[in-house]
This record gives C-alpha cells, sequence and structure tokens, in this order.
C-alpha cells in the first residue's frame, strides 16, 4: 500500500489502532516528550501520538509515527504482527534491482500557503525542548535536501538525509553535518568557494522517504530514486520556491533557506541516539528565506531517548538492509545482517564461509561501506544457520564457537562515531571483530562441531499447541 | 535578562506564544540557548541550572567546530 501524505498514513495507524489522539491541551515542556517515552513503553504495538492541541501553539504534532514493529510493518504494507526477520526479507524482496525515476507536479497541497517574509517558525511549528538539558528546540525528523555544487544536474547526488537541526531563532537554525554525511561533502563543496549551500528542510512526509532519508545508500544514489522503487511508483516531487531543490510534494511543510559559508555557532546540547547528551559545538547555521505549507500542517518530530525510542526503529531495519546489500554484492555468501544495535554500532552477520577466516574477512569488508566505516564498531559474525535477529541464539555462537585467542580481533586507530561517547578523540575508535563461526578448512578445529537440529515435527506441533492455547 | 545556561546578559524575548498569553520564550545570543517561561527554575534560573551543562568562558573557548571550516581550495 502506498501513501502520499502523512495524513494518509495517520489514517491508517488509526484504523489499526495504532494512532492515539491525545484531545486536551499538553504543555510543549515536559508533556510531549513523556508521553513519547511512555508509548514507546507499550513495546510492539507502541503507537503514534497525535497531539491536537499544544499550549500556546496554533498547530497539532504527532510523534512517534514510525516507533513501533507495528507501525514499521503498516508502512511497508505488512500485517501488524508481522516479526522482525519477515519485515527484513519483506524488505529485501522490494529493495531496488532498478530505481524508478520520479515525477515532477507543478502543484501540491505544500504550497497552499506561501511565507517569504517575517518569518516565525514558532507560527507555523509547535516547537519544544526534547530532553531536558538540550540547547533548544529541535527539528529531529525532517527530510533535508541539497545539491553537489560541483554538478548541480546531476540528480542523484542530490542528497536527501535526517540530521540534527536547533531552531535558534525566528528564521535560524543550526545543523549537523557530520564529516562523513553526504550533506556534508556538498557543504564543504559550497564552503570552499565561499558559496552559501541551497537547502530544503521537508517535515511531515509520507512515511517511506522518511526512511530512505534515514537510510546510509551510496553517494550517488537518490533516495527519491529508491523511495520509488521501495513503493513501486513514481516518487512524486515538486520544485521549492526559491532553489532548483526537488522536495517531497505530499510533505506538510517545507522551509527553504542556505547554509551559510564560513560561518559557525554555537549548536547542542543535545539528547543523541546513543542515549546520552552530546556537546555544544560551533556548527553551521541556516538563514530561511521561505516557508511554504499546507493548510493547518502537522508538525512530526521525534523523541530521542535512552534506547530504544523511536529512532531505533526508523533507523534499524534500513541500516541492516543497506550494509547487507553492500556486502552481498561482493560476497553472495552473506545471509542477513542485523545493524539495529544503537545506529549499527553494534553489528550481526551471518554468512556462510567459503575459506578458513572468511568471517573475519566479512567483518572487514562491513567496516569499509558507507555505513560501517564510521559507526560500525563491534562486529559479529554468526553462521547462516544462526538468525541474527534472534539474540539467544548469537549468544549460543558466542559462547559456543569463539576462542577468545583466536577469534577477537582488534583493530585500531579507525574512523568513528563522533557522538559515541567512546570515541577518543571524537571521530576516531577501534574496532572489534569477534568471529563467531564455525572454523572450516584449512582452519582447523580440535572436535567436529554437529549442532543440534529441531526434532522431526516441530512445526506441526507449534500449529497445535497454539491452536490449543486458543491463539 | 542573564541567559541560564551561560550567563550572558546578551539574551531577549524571542517570541511569546502564538495562540493565547500563554507563555514567552527567550533566547541568548551568545550561545543560542532558548527557554520558555513555564519551564522548571532548574532550566529557566541562571542560579539553578544544573552547573555540569553550564557553558563557562573556558568550555566555549574549547569547542569544537564541526565541520572544521573549508578555506578555498585554489
Amino acid at each position: 500500500m502506498n501513501y502520499h501524505s502523512l495524513r494518509d498514513f495517520l489514517d491508517v495507524l488509526e484504523q489499526n489502532g495504532q494512532l492515539v489522539r491525545i484531545t486536551d491541551p499538553v504543555m510543549p515542556e515536559p508533556d510531549i516528550s513523556a508521553a513519547a517515552q511512555a508509548a514507546i513503553n507499550c513495546g510492539h504495538y507502541a503507537p503514534a501520538l497525535l497531539f491536537e492541541k499544544v499550549k500556546g501553539y496554533a498547530n497539532p504534532l504527532v510523534m512517534n509515527v514510525h516507533g513501533s514493529w507495528a507501525n514499521h510493518a503498516l508502512m511497508l504494507g505488512l500485517p501488524i504482527d508481522t516479526t522482525i526477520k519477515d519485515q527484513f526479507f519483506e524488505l529485501d524482496k522490494r529493495w531496488p534491482g532498478n530505481v524508478i525515476k520520479p515525477i515532477w507536479l507543478t502543484d501540491a497541497p505544500c504550497k497552499e500557503i506561501k511565507i517569504k517574509s517575517n518569518i516565525n517558525l514558532f507560527e507555523v511549528l509547535p516547537l519544544y525542548r526534547s530532553n531536558k538539558y538540550d540547547g533548544g528546540c529541535y527539528l529531529s525528523k525532517a527530510c533535508v535536501i541539497t545539491r553537489d555544487p560541483e554538478e548541480p544536474n546531476h540528480f542523484a547526488k542530490q542528497n536527501v538525509g535526517t540530521y540534527r537541526i536547533q531552531v535558534t531563532g525566528r528564521d535560524r537554525l543550526n545543523i549537523q553535518p557530520l564529516v562523513f554525511h553526504d550533506i556534508a561533502i556538498h557543504f564543504r563543496k559550497a564552503e570552499e568557494r565561499n558559496k552559501p549551500l541551497p537547502v530544503a528542510i521537508a517535515i511531515g512526509n509520507e512515511p517511506i522517504i522518511t526512511f530512505i532519508s534515514s537510510t546510509p545508500l551510496e553517494y550517488d544514489e537518490s533516495e527519491y530514486e529508491y523511495a520509488g522503487a521501495l513503493r513501486g511508483e513514481p516518487y512524486q516531487l515538486i520544485k521549492a520556491e526559491t532553489s532548483d531543490l526537488d522536495v517531497p510534494s505530499g510533505a506538510e511543510v517545507i522551509i527553504e533557506g542556505e547554509i551559510l559559508p564560513r560561518k559557525r555557532s554555537i549548536e547542542g546540547s543535545y539528547g543523541e541516539f546513543t542515549g546520552g547528551y552530546s556537546g555544544a559545538r560551533f556548527q553551521p547555521e541556516i538563514k530561511i528565506h521561505a516557508v511554504t505549507h499546507r493548510a493547518n500542517p502537522i508538525f512530526e518530530n521525534l523523541y530521542l531517548g535512552i534506547p530504544w525510542t523511536e529512532p531505533d526503529y526508523l533507523i534499524a531495519l534500513n541500516t541492516s538492509l543497506s550494509v547487507y546489500r553492500q556486502l552481498k554484492a561482493s560476497m553472495p555468501e552473506v545471509a542477513a545482517v542485523n545493524a539495529m544495535y544503537v545506529h549499527g554500532t553494534v553489528e550481526i552477520v551471518s554468512t556462510k564461509c567459503r575459506m578458513g577466516g572468511y568471517g573475519k574477512a566479512v567483518a572487514m569488508r562491513l567496516l569499509s561501506t558507507p555505513h560501517g566505516i564510521a559507526y560500525a564498531k563491534v562486529i559479529i559474525v554468526v553462521d547462516d544457520s544462526v538468525d541474527p535477529f534472534n539474540i539467544n541464539q548469537v549468544m549460543w555462537a558466542l559462547a559456543t564457537r569463539v576462542n577468545p585467542a583466536k577469534h577477537i580481533s582488534i583493530i585500531h586507530n579507525c574512523p568513528g562515531m563522533p557522538l559515541d561517547p567512546s570515541s577518543d578523540p571524537p571521530g576516531m575508535s577501534s574496532k572489534v571483530i569477534i568471529d563467531a563461526t564455525t572454523p572450516v578448512p584449512p582452519e582447523q578445529i580440535k572436535e567436529d562441531v554437529h549442532a543440534l537440529e529441531f526434532p522431526e515435527n516441530t512445526d506441526e506441533w507449534m500449529q497445535k499447541i497454539k491452536k490449543l492455547m486458543g491463539k | 535578562m542573564i541567559c541560564p545556561r551561560c550567563d550572558s546578559k546578551n539574551a531577549n524575548l524571542l517570541i511569546t506564544s502564538p495562540v493565547g498569553n500563554e507563555w514567552e520564550m527567550y533566547i541568548c545570543n551568545e550561545c543560542s540557548f532558548t527557554w520558555r517561561s513555564t519551564e522548571p527554575e532548574t532550566i529557566i534560573n541562571p542560579k539553578m541550572y544544573n552547573p555540569k551543562f553550564k557553558l563557562t568562558k573556558k568550555k566555549i573557548s574549547m569547542m569544537t567546530v564541526n565541520p572544521p571550516i573549508a578555506n578555498s581550495n585554489e
């Protein structure tokens, strides 16, 4: 099922009991974050929350749209009880072999209202402090669009990404482009020329572009073409008002502006995906030139807390799938990747082993993928017979396949994730590879490993027992 | 107006609530900190703001610049 706007998806969430309307007025702080954390605590069936009235503001706010496996399944048009592993392999079926080119509309609801002077974001968005010691109000779930200044007509190098953005004025933002992010490449090229970088920020989108926006694609892969392929139809775009940028036509709000060259000001601190605050830094400023939006726009945002919260769902299987595909392209034995822990800081790969030491080779390949180069720190490799999404099975493999002296390798002085509090200096880290695969020749093992198997007819008995339990 | 986080006096009213007379929001022009009049004293009172998160001149002078400023490559 395809959704053309956030509102389409909210309707489906509501029909499935996965959206809760908060009709009583709420205070921006601390109600919004407290309610979002409470919703997440509901586990597999955590609902989205639509705050209809936020005190002092005109427009509604929705949180936790992607924040449960049930909502994630509905995004993919699957039954709400679909398991994580089944969602991974369903996504794998749809992950593009061929991308689909987008189409451009000439009008869309996101152009209903156009503001080009006296811009005041607070009149459009019900902004709030997310965690107690955040430096201010944040946009935490927007699709940020920029083009490569050296190749402005290269459509696929136009980037759609999700970055942390602090609101630091009525018409001013500060953004965090980390050096390994595609937007940082665009910004560096503009800044070298001392030119501002045009930027568009789309808020409140149908769920797939937000999902793809937070997927670590290759630099010259188009998020819009991927989104089209996942949906099985061309993605619908519309031109921005003040630049040549292409924006999702279904958005609730589009903010347009420029990232200013050679100017930094204090941004942060901010409660990050690591489950801790990352300190304040000097980061680039965005000057806003225009805002367009639907009538009564819905502000979509997410709450970041100690994992798991919404971003952990949003970046779980897309990160896993893209790393899986990048590994499988040159190592076809790879069976699945689970990169769900703290944005892939810990990753589990299951693979067949072509030769002795192959598990370690797979891990080293992972460490050179666009995502793995900075984010991945702990890589566990298991046999293809082990389900990497089943932590009990992974622990079993660690317990019974790892001889620490042989199978654990530490690699020093690698790129790291600067927001990881253990990164030292920030942006560098060591890596650990734990090879928990069963040794194959020429590696020698002292005893043959004969894993137990499920008794025959176990599946049949599972069905019988479920029936007897009335499930 | 004193910034609760960095104690700068260079702070001012940013906005009043767009609907009703519910709150005001203030901004520090030195450290970009924003705060709402309805937040607890531990956020809006400079003397009660958590010392671990206070920004001193020394802390600010040691902050990293991200990304590093790219100068001309010509």
